[in-house]
């Protein structure tokens, strides 16, 4: 199970910056389906990628699906040299995207984004709207129903 | 809170979303906008907990002779 109860306060309380994805950003805005994880597009700053590192690092984040003792080093070095990290953590599943395709990376997203509270924080999630374009843009015949289900939601909420 | 530049909420339909929108229950989209955020993650945590239990009950099944 993902604890988004920790989760999010974790990275809020680090001052990370950071935007809600993903189905993630579906429930919290309406949807009932099924997600496993926390999927977030984060700041590819140096100040940011030292913060994700430095809170992630008790929650002991290893790759998704990976085979156990792999030399995954956990560090600045290794956000730097790559762009989406599919984790595992103690708090459970958190994908970690420098960009999404067709909203692309965090400065590029953050204007289409709306304020949450979730435990008492206040954080970024992408809109409504902007998700369901993001969902679209990427083509995934697997998403078809979950965009169905959020263009539903957009209807709902403007009756 | 919107930071959204672009107010307009209006997207243009796509015949195969359209068709899928047909399967959609809307009585549960209805029932979790009443909700808060918090309340619809922690039923997101209780769904995925059940789902869990579930894959382990049939992987025990499987493993009985």
């Amino acid at each position: 199970m993902t604890d988004y109860e920790r989760l999010i306060p974790l990275l809020v309380d680090n001052e990370i910056e950071f935007i809600i994805v993903g189905g993630a950003a579906a429930t919290a805005h309406g949807s009932a389906r099924l997600t496993l994880d926390l999927d977030i597009v984060y700041r590819r700053s140096q100040q940011n990628l030292a913060r994700l590192v430095h809170a992630l690092e008790p929650t002991e984040p290893y790759l998704r699906g990976a085979p156990p003792g792999l030399p995954f080093n956990w560090s600045v070095a290794t956000l730097q040299k790559g762009l989406n990290f599919t984790l595992i953590t103690t708090m459970g599943a958190l994908d970690l995207l420098g960009e999404v395709v067709g909203g692309g990376a965090y400065e590029q997203l953050k204007p289409y984004t709306i304020i949450l509270q979730v435990s008492g924080r206040e954080c970024l999630c992408l809109s409504l709207k902007r998700l369901i374009e993001v969902k679209r843009a990427a083509g995934r015949p697997k998403d078809l129903e979950a965009i169905a289900e959020l263009e539903q939601i957009l209807a709902e909420r403007q009756e | 809170m919107d930071n959204a530049p672009d107010k307009s909420d209006t997207i243009a339909p796509d015949p195969v979303i359209e068709a899928y929108k047909k399967d959609i229950d809307v009585t549960l989209i209805r029932e979790n906008l009443r909700l808060t955020v918090d309340q619809r993650f922690q039923q997101l945590m209780k769904l995925q907990r059940f789902a869990e239990e579930l894959q382990n009950a049939g992987q025990k099944a499987r493993q009985k002779p």
